[in-house]
Order: structure tokens, then sequence, then C-alpha cells
């Protein structure tokens, strides 16, 4: 017998009574999404910039490079000084990466990021730095209507991302920046 | 499964209370945490309402678990994901070491998985030439001291900053003496970046496997997860049978109180679906039973398989916060070590470290009854005749006393004169490990009842 079927098999002995799968009726807070977004962000340790959309970030993005720091835009009107490479690995020194997010989640600061804007995946995790850009109408509640909106096609991959990367490792003291990015900035475009 | 490094509980426990100072600062950290968490649960008004979700849900899943599991393989290969079966942790060992052979692999750079350090993979993989890089921070930490995790979600909790200071100076050289969270973190952060840009194949663990997506979610806030599963073309995903889960509406709920039960934060920094391996890429899952099967046999035991593994019965737990991770002859420590991990105890002993209070089914997110079921494995026990201890012949003495009014009133009046007359040299042995190292109570000058009777009655 294979191993999945001496399990399948042994799951056919569970002692659990029959359960319905229940319904997720969750009243969403529908009161200023973007204002509780931003609030969250900030728990998380990121930051919104609420005014100035894309113009305001070319800026910020032209005084990084003028500064000969690395920036990959993968925001159409965002132009850096690095196209997607070859391999993943060589974008070890991206200093700054700008990518644009599906949607974000007002409760907990998230931003839903699919592949297709990425480049390589690693993309968003191996930059210094983050800029995520989002529409300002695409925040919605909660992980229950984010569940419903965001797009995870057929060997897709996507990822919420709250914050730039953080530990509490040692003797619980937060530090922002293990792995991933040292700070994330969300733009609303 | 017998272990060279079995002993019971309160011995354990003992070792770890020596040093007063320490057992209060590791209480008082983990209490914080609950505090935190304690704070991110009030302030969802529909808290309780996800917690019943997420039990409900659970339990539908695994009432339906062979179901649910076929549907997961049947789209992951559609998605291009490899799956593979295995019956336990000798299997699960083996499929992986045959991939990474396969394919030459070298270094294996891993993040969080409390299923591998179940299975004992690192040691096989190293006895096979695979170097294993443990890439969270607290785990990298515990694998240069060459500790095991004492918490879930916190593995290197038992250590101070000056330990981890002195083991980096050492493994990583930083500078001597220097103990700073941000510097010594920093320096992990450049180490092990190197990893991941060296890595031959990336293995992580599973949170979610969504059924009806073919998807498995990962879980960090550190993002090494991601940063090795994006890196190399190579990722393994390994997960018990219990972390399949219907739909993307079920994973986005339990999404909602893990993070906020783990630590107190709205969400973790990175909660990443895979739907299929990178361009290029090779993307393999391993479902292991490893003994879950016959837990799903017992109708009690089989609740503890709603867990998702956030360590928040850890952090509310008393018998932990003072006896520490290391003192439970389990992978996993506390509540849920004791739920999943009484059976394998050679021991008999962690179904004891447990004052059934109740504290970590009131914080457990996903409502598994942690009481009822230790107090369900002492039952066990004694049925299969493992009591611990001389617990057989002296229990059932205790159980008679403690039923008459009389013997107990008559006894506690005894305790409290001895509290006050007697020496504590003399006393504190019948206290076992927790008296050893602490002064005993102040006696009060009457029982609760006789005050009760005066006050109130």
């Amino acid at each position: 017998m294979s191993s999945k079927d001496y399990i399948l098999n042994a799951l056919k002995s569970s002692a659990i009574a029959p359960q319905a799968m229940p319904v997720f009726n969750v009243a969403p807070r529908i009161d200023d999404l973007v204002g509780q977004f931003e609030t969250n962000l900030n728990t998380v340790a990121g930051t919104l910039h609420r005014e100035g959309g894309l113009e305001a970030l070319q800026q910020k993005v032209d005084e990084l490079m003028a500064q000969g720091l690395q920036v990959i835009s993968m925001v159409d009107g965002i132009k850096g000084n690095r196209a997607v490479t070859e391999t993943a690995h060589e974008l070890r020194d991206i200093d700054y990466a700008v990518i644009p997010g599906d949607l974000g989640v007002a409760e907990n600061g998230a931003i839903w990021v699919n592949n297709k804007n990425l480049g390589h995946r690693v993309t968003p995790f191996i930059c210094e730095n983050l800029f995520l850009v989002i529409e300002a109408d695409t925040i919605v509640a909660n992980m229950h209507q984010a569940a419903s909106k965001v797009t995870l096609e057929k060997g897709e991959f996507g990822t919420f991302i709250a914050g730039p990367s953080k530990t509490a490792d040692i003797e619980q003291a937060l530090v922002v920046g293990a792995h991933g990015a040292c700070s994330l900035n969300v733009y609303l475009a | 499964m017998s272990n060279k490094n079995s002993a019971v509980h309160a011995k354990k426990a003992e070792i770890f209370c020596r040093d007063e100072a320490r057992v209060d600062w590791h209480s008082k950290a983990l209490w914080t945490v609950r505090e935190k968490r304690d704070r991110a649960a009030g302030s969802l008004p529909e808290w309780e309402q996800l917690r019943q979700i997420g039990s409900e849900m659970k339990l539908h899943t695994l009432t339906n678990l062979g179901q649910y599991l076929e549907e997961f393989e049947k789209n992951c290969l559609e998605n291009g994901i490899q799956v593979h079966w295995a019956k336990d942790g000798v299997e699960h060992n083996r499929i992986v070491h045959k991939i990474l052979a396969d394919k030459k692999v070298k270094k294996l750079v891993k993040s969080k998985s409390m299923l591998t350090e179940e299975c004992h993979l690192n040691p096989y993989l190293e006895q096979h030439g695979i170097e294993v890089i443990d890439t969270d921070l607290g785990e990298r930490i515990i694998q240069l001291a060459g500790d095991p995790p004492s918490h879930i979600v916190l593995p290197a909790i038992h250590m101070k900053r000056e330990e981890v200071g002195d083991l980096f100076h050492d493994k990583l050289g930083t500078e001597a003496g220097a103990s700073d969270p941000f510097y010594l973190t920093r320096a992990a952060r450049a180490h092990l970046r190197e990893q991941f840009l060296s890595a031959d194949a990336a293995m992580t663990g599973v949170n979610m496997a969504v059924a009806d997506k073919g998807a498995v979610v990962v879980c960090t806030n550190e993002g090494n997860a991601d940063m090795g599963a994006n890196l190399p073309k190579l990722q393994l995903h390994s997960m018990g049978i219990d972390k399949v889960v219907p739909d993307l509406d079920s994973a986005s709920a339990l999404l909602r109180t893990l993070a906020r039960n783990a630590t107190g934060q709205p969400v973790t920094t990175y909660s990443s679906f895979y739907r299929g391996p990178q361009k290029g890429g090779e993307m393999h899952v391993i479902i292991v039973d490893n003994g879950r099967t016959d837990m799903l046999k017992d109708k009690i035991l089989a609740e503890s398989l709603k867990c998702i593994r956030c360590g928040g019965c850890l952090n509310t737990c008393p018998v932990y916060r003072r006896s520490g991770g290391h003192s439970y002859n389990y992978t996993i420590p506390g509540p849920i070590g004791i739920a999943v991990g009484a059976q394998n105890d050679d021991t008999n002993s962690i179904p004891w470290a447990c004052t059934l209070c109740g504290s970590c089914s009131y914080v457990c997110p996903t409502k598994v009854p942690l009481d009822k079921i230790i107090h369900h494995h002492r039952r066990l026990k004694a049925e299969a005749g493992k009591l611990p201890y001389g617990k057989s012949s002296y229990m059932p003495l205790v159980g008679n006393f403690m039923a008459s009014e009389t013997m107990l009133n008559c006894s506690m009046s005894v305790a409290r004169t001895a509290l006050k007359v007697l020496p504590g040299s003399l006393l504190k042995p019948f206290s076992g490990a927790w008296g050893k190292y602490r002064e005993l109570p102040t006696a009060p000058n009457s029982s609760f009842e006789a005050w009760f009777k005066k006050n109130r009655g």
C-alpha cells in the first residue's frame, strides 16, 4: 500500500462527529478605510503617503538615484535606474524597489502583491527598501473581503505585505529590518 | 520513541528554576506577549465569532480530511507542484533527501517548521552531507548554540542578549561584548543574506494548505521564507495533514487570528501564497502523517489537530512560563506540546506539567480544548499503567483523602501550622521543583472556608 493510500485509509477511522462548514458572516468595519489602513500600517512600521501620488514618488526616486542608489521600478510611470535582471540573484544590490500593490487591507495594513508585477518573485524581499503603490479605492475592510478580491491564478505567487521585515527574536526587542526590506513606504496613486 | 535526554518534567524544570531572576524574566517576557495578544484580540468586536469560525472550519476540514487532501493534491499537480505523502518522520526525511540528492544540493536554507523538528530532519540531512541553514533569526541562534527551540514562535526566548552576543562573537565574528539587539540582528542579516544567495534549495513549513487552489501559505515576519523560496530554483514545503483548509476564505479567516494571538500584531509581515514554482523552478510539497491519523481516532485528542501553532497557549501557561520550553521532553513545549506529544513521552510526566487552570483553552484561536485534552492524557497514561513516579500508588489515596471534608480540613490546618513553625529547609522538599529555589508563602491564619463563614456566611 502506498503511503497516500495508507493515510487516506487511516482517515476512514476518524472519530470526530461530522461538522458543517460555518458561514463567514462577519460584519466589516467600513468607516474611514484609508484612515484605518494608515493606523494599522503605522502599527506594522510602515508609512503612508496620502498626498502627491506618483509625482511625489518620482521626485523621491530621483533624489535617491542622484545619491547613486539603485532603484528598480515595476510601476508604470515611475522611472528607476535598473531593469529586471536575468537572474533573481542579480537583484542583490537593489536599494529600492517600487512595486504596484493590487489592494490594501484596512484592518491590518497589508497590501496584496501578485508576481505578475514583480519581475522576479524575490524582488520585494531582496531589496533593501520597498515602495508600494496602491489606489485608495482598492482598500478593503478586512481579510474576508480581501480573500474574494485577490488575484492568484494557476501557478502564480502572491503575498500580503504588512510593513517592513522585522524580528523580536533577541530578548523580545523589536528590530525593523530582518531578512526582507528594512523600510516600507506606501504611496496612494 | 526513546530519547537519551529524557527526564521527567519536574526534573528539567528544576534545572530551569535554579536561576530565579531568569525565571522571573522569562515569565514576564512571555506575559508581555500575552498582554499584547489581549489588546489585539480586544480590538476586534468579532473576536469570539472568529474563534468559533476557526474552530468549526478546522473541525469541518478534519471530518472530511481525506477528501480535502485529495482535492489539494489534484490542484497542486495542475499547478505544476509535485506532491509526496509520508507515513512518518523517517519516510519524510527520506523523501526530502532524495529530492535534494537528485539535484545534487549541497546547501539548504530552511525557514521555521516545527514539523521538520518533529521529524529530526536537520541531523538526518547533515549525516548525508547536506548543509542545513536555519534562517529564522531565533532558529539560527539556537542552531549555532546547538540548542533545541524552547518556544514554537519565539525559539530563542530562553536566551539573554549577552548570551546571543557571545555566541555571535564566537560564530559570526561580531564585536566582543556587543549585545545590542539591533547590531546583532543586522549582523545576522548580513550573514544569512550570503546563505540565501548561495543556497541550492529552500525549505519551509506550511501555515495553511488551500485545497481548492492547490496553494501553500507561509507566514513570517522576517521574510526569510520568501528570501529562501524565491532564490534557488528548488523549493520544498513540508506540511502535516492537519494543515489543509478548504479555500482562500478559510485561510484568510485564520490569518486574522494567527498573528494577533501569537504576538499581538494585526498580521504577520508576509503571508505568502505559493500556487506553483517560479519560472524554471521546481516545487515540492510533502504531506506528513507521523501519528496524526492515530490522534484522529480518539475524538478528544483529535481536536488538538485544529491547532494553528500560534503559541498563544505557551505564553499564557503558568507552568510553561516558569519551567521553560526545554523541560517538556518533546519538540513542542507548553499546553499544545503536551496535547500532541504526550503519547510519545517516555517519561510519562508531561501531562502533569499543567495546573488544569484552562487559560490555554480560553486564549486558543481555534478553541482547542487543551485542558480537557491534557486531562484525557492523564487518564490514558493511567489506563496504560504508566503513571509516573509513584502517582499510581498515592493518587488513589489522595482521591479518598480529598473526597473527605473532615480529613481535608484537618490536613490543611496542619499545613498552615507547619508553614509557621517548621523551618523552610524541612518543608521545601515537599513543594518539589517549584519550591526549591523560592521562598514558601506566608500561611494565612485560617482556612478560606472559615474566613468565608465568619465574614460572608
